[in-house]
């Protein structure tokens, strides 16, 4: 019986790769499932794109998801943000599909694990970063100083301002990882508790009706969870690219 | 009878057609309760991102401050001076965060009000 709970998290090799430098690109079951996220999106819109002009079912669940990410991004950054749709788009679909993969027995969570959410964050706020500095050129960087203030305020509100730029792809990876974690633990300690009293017979097989319940309810939750995160991330996303067009907000 | 779409079309009746609308209406009522479950939703989600963002941001405070202090040897005083900036900036993110929340609200309300 498997009941250490962090033991779903470990990464193992699939197909064995050279270490480059201090880099090892082995295929693990990570990469395994993150590949099949991204062709779970591919053919999910492959099969949603059927481009008749009265759509079917797909082809109404297609353009739900366009229209809602398309919505989000225009009432959070604005129409002319629509050039970072495809960007936002592939990312929520992305993390969604990836955290409801990781709810199918025996699969793998990619998102669990920090560094794959670190490197998403750490991109989006690097884009942010970069487009700004493009855009506005060094006016960029009126986004740590407001307008408006007396001088002496400058001294605390630049490094304050500094300092929650910099939290922002820290907070965006931590709450995403520690989400998926925390659940897929809460979900195994449940599961393991069943397998417990069951185990012991008797009277503790009535009781395991429980923690059954309450497996039921955090297998719910959990899907809440997934699609709530994607969410999340994709809608804070857009409040980052409000930065690059709207430099003195 | 077809478009170059394949979509067959053929010319309804209007009896037939306010039937479907009726029954358009009907299903539409039915679900009107489900937008509140989506409010629901929204709100946890800000509860995540406002209780992340009062954590992180103190840590990440106090991790410059902490850099600071290794690369000029002044241990303890810029942690310090990280521990404050980090929990003014992780208060100041969270007041900006339920600022715009009320102001959602506020627009959701008079659309509401309007319709």
């Amino acid at each position: 019986m498997a009941n250490d709970p962090m033991k779903q998290f470990k990464i193992e090799p699939i197909i064995d790769g050279p270490m480059i430098g201090p880099i090892d690109t082995s295929f693990t079951n990570s990469s395994l499932w993150m590949v099949l996220a991204t062709v779970g999106v591919i053919i999910f819109f492959a099969l949603a794109t059927s481009r008749k002009l009265v759509p079917g079912r797909m082809q109404s669940l297609g353009e739900l998801c366009y229209e809602f990410i398309a919505d989000m991004l225009r009432s959070t950054t604005g129409p002319e943000a629509m050039k970072f749709f495809p960007y936002v788009f592939t990312l929520f679909f992305f993390i969604l599909f990836a955290n409801f993969f990781g709810m199918i027995p025996w699969s793998f969570t990619s998102t669990s694990h920090i560094a794959v959410t670190a490197a998403l964050a750490f991109f989006t706020v690097g884009m942010v970063l970069v487009f700004g500095l493009i855009k506005n050129g060094f006016r960029f960087f009126k986004i740590f100083a407001p307008a408006g203030l007396p001088l002496v305020m400058y001294i605390l509100i630049i490094p304050i301002e500094i300092i929650s730029f910099l939290s922002r792809p820290i907070t965006l990876s931590v709450r995403l990882f520690a989400n998926m974690t925390a659940g897929h633990v809460m979900l195994k300690i449940f599961a393991t508790f069943i397998a417990f009293l069951v185990a012991k017979g008797g009277i503790w097989l009535g009781v395991a009706i429980f923690p059954i319940l309450g497996t039921m309810a955090i297998v719910a939750l959990e899907f809440l969870v997934a699609t709530l995160q994607a969410f999340v991330f994709a809608i804070l996303t857009c409040v980052y690219l409000n930065d690059v067009y709207h430099v003195d907000h | 009878m077809s478009d170059k779409n394949g979509n067959s079309s053929t010319p309804q009746d209007p009896e037939k057609l306010k039937d479907l609308e009726e029954r358009i209406a009907a299903a539409k009522s039915r679900h009107a309760g489900e937008e509140e479950i989506e409010v629901d939703n929204s709100l946890l989600g800000m509860a995540w991102r406002l209780s992340t963002e009062l954590v992180v941001t103190v840590l990440v405070g106090c991790a410059l401050g902490l850099g600071i202090d290794t690369v000029l040897d002044t241990k303890p005083w810029f942690i310090i001076l990280g521990l404050c900036l980090g929990t003014a900036a992780a208060l100041r993110n969270v007041f900006r965060l339920v600022a715009r929340m009320e102001e959602d609200e506020k627009r959701k309300q008079e659309a509401k009000n309007q319709s």
